[in-house]
């Protein structure tokens, strides 16, 4: 299993996907139409799993939210501990009045939510759920993931400016003084597990860290103590990138009513709230396959071969980013939200030569074993 | 002139990598604390499935202990908005209660109606919610019964037996009384005149009357 979208190289290693949509269709069938049935299996794919984390994820941060709050959260709704209060909730949002402002830009206004939904979703394209799992093997797979996800940034600010609302623009224009300060760290913190892979696709850093009985993760190899330090950067640039409290400078719901959405309903607002956890998600799993060994875990190599092992895999992949995304929520519900000029402050002073340290170290440390040992 | 001055900036003499740690140690601090907390025992009472203890001099809800209940309406008269409303018919000291309700819309608990009871047989509850469909389910009925119940039909018969046997017994006196003032009027008569030979009949007539009082 390698790539859903038909190449030379899926074809040669016939993963499962690939191997049954070639077996549902006639091999003469163009290139251009087996490219469209895969991209739609691949849209349906990622958008249900998306729909469905985001029900979940709801349900989860508003349980973690009570309960580091000392009380239960919803209990309800579906019976046990209100399990259905996202479902009832996703009701609620697509049965409610679609308003759209007179005095807004309408093509803006529209367009926004689509745009940031939109490439949430696109940037799962080269996200990796499992050793060969992936929608497609972009050999530039984070840089594809970062330049994708910036453009929700985009989606944001047209979404501020087009609903003509102060409230709006002033988030709308916080998340572009934002994003200059996040962007830079977010990427430089990438470069240190990048450089000890020698790949950009999240894919291979999945298949390097096989090692060592399914422990041979980047935090636990020779260079954890570059590990440790450049994953807390990343973590805090991508939380930043996902508009996640200490940096919800954009929504500030206690300041700016919500921020760039505050005229936005229904359909088009849980929009926002999809993408808020497809983000969360996004970086959470980028956070798995170069730090924490994607979907290796101790056991998993002996299964190699079996029915169980593609399964293993995702489950081990989707838990451990899981675990990111409750660690997100944690430092939600612990960390006070800070000041436009604290956020530009640490991005600017404190994250970006603190990378620019990090990559010197993890390029000298390259360089002495290279010398040293000659590995 | 008073000129406008910025206030002076927090103290802050960490150096940059004092900041770093501060940021780090502070984070670390503050989710070790929430962690605590996440596994806490949520403080929350599940309303309407577990409720809380209510104080005993809760003003909710008004409870009647019916059978002390003397029927004297100084609760009524008593109320500031007149909310209770109560009926009943007397049959000697035994009430034939018909019904006797307060209006919770117009009720504001404020226990006036408590105080002047002389028989201490008004209370206010610890039932504090109340939700209808309808305002007429507002008015709501504090009788646990209405009418006479077995215990006050027995003692209203026997009360009833009483008075009728009292009757009886005063009218045979004064049936006796009656026919022993004729006798003495006959015998001075008879005096006045000459000595009859007898007393008239009158004397045989009281008899007749116990039976009808027996009825």
């Amino acid at each position: 299993m390698s790539a859903l979208l038909p190449s030379a190289a899926a074809a040669q290693q016939g993963n499962g996907l690939t191997e049954l949509l070639g077996g549902l269709l006639p091999d003469t069938l163009p290139f251009w139409a087996l490219t469209l049935v895969g991209a739609v299996v691949a849209f349906a794919m990622v958008f249900g799993f998306v729909a469905v984390l985001a029900m979940f994820a709801t349900w989860l941060e508003r349980k973690v939210a009570g309960h580091i709050q000392v009380r239960y959260g919803p209990m309800r709704v579906g019976g046990w501990h209100g399990w259905a209060q996202a479902i009832a909730d996703g009701v609620k949002l697509l049965i409610k009045e679609d308003l759209v402002v007179s005095a807004a830009d309408k093509p803006l206004f529209k367009l926004a939510p689509m745009v940031v939904l939109g490439t949430a979703l696109a940037a799962f394209v080269a996200l990796p759920f499992g050793p060969g799992a992936i929608v497609a093997d972009v050999d530039v797979g984070i840089f594809f993931i970062l330049a994708i996800s910036s453009i929700t940034t985009f989606g944001v600010i047209m979404a501020g400016w087009g609903s003509n609302n102060k409230w709006s623009l002033y988030g709308a224009m916080r998340e572009a003084a934002q994003v200059a300060s996040y962007e830079i760290p977010l990427g430089l913190s990438l470069m240190m597990p990048v450089m000890y892979f020698g790949s950009l696709s999240l894919h291979d850093a999945g298949e390097l860290q096989s090692g060592w009985f399914g422990m041979q993760w980047y935090v636990f190899s020779d260079a954890f103590w570059i590990a440790i330090p450049s994953f807390a950067l990343f973590f805090t640039a991508a939380l930043a990138e996902t508009k996640r409290a200490p940096f919800d400078l954009p929504e500030s719901e206690s300041e700016l009513v919500a921020g760039f959405h505050t005229e936005y309903s229904g359909i088009r607002f849980s929009f926002f709230f999809m993408e808020e956890y497809a983000a969360m998600y996004l970086m959470s799993a980028v956070g798995t396959a170069f730090w924490f060994g994607a979907w290796n875990f101790p056991g998993l190599s002996l299964l190699e071969g079996t029915v169980l092992y593609a399964p293993l895999a995702v489950a081990a992949f989707v838990t451990k980013s899981l675990l990111l995304v409750f660690l997100m929520m944690w430092v939600r519900w612990t960390v006070p939200r800070i000041r436009i000029d604290q956020v530009m402050a640490l991005g600017y002073k404190y994250l970006t030569p603190l990378c620019l340290l990090m990559i010197f170290l993890a390029a000298s440390w390259e360089w002495f074993k290279a010398t040293v040992f000659g590995a | 002139m008073a000129t406008l001055q910025e206030p002076a900036a927090p103290a802050n003499d960490r150096s940059y990598w004092g900041n770093v740690w501060h940021a780090v140690k502070s984070t670390a601090v503050g989710m070790g604390i929430t962690f605590r907390y996440l596994w806490a025992k949520p403080f929350t009472t599940q309303y309407p499935d577990e409720k809380l203890p209510v104080d005993g001099r809760y003003r909710g809800i008004h409870y009647l202990e019916q059978d002390l209940c003397i029927y004297c309406q100084a609760c009524a008269k008593a109320c500031p908005v007149d909310c209770i409303d109560m009926g009943a018919k007397r049959h000697g000291k035994e009430l034939e209660w018909e019904f006797f309700t307060v209006d919770y819309q117009k009720c504001m608990f404020c226990e006036l109606c408590v105080y002047p009871c002389p028989k201490d047989c008004i209370h206010m509850g610890e039932q504090y919610s109340l939700v209808t469909e309808d305002k007429a389910d507002f008015l709501l009925e504090l009788t646990s019964w209405t009418g006479l119940t077995e215990e006050q039909k027995v003692r209203v018969a026997e009360a009833e037996a009483k008075k009728a046997a009292k009757k009886a017994a005063a009218a045979k006196a004064k049936a006796e009384k009656a026919a022993k003032e004729a006798a003495e009027k006959a015998a001075a008569e008879a005096a006045e005149a000459e000595p009859p030979a007898e007393p008239e009949p009158p004397a045989a007539e009281p008899p007749a009357e116990p039976e009808e009082g027996k009825e």
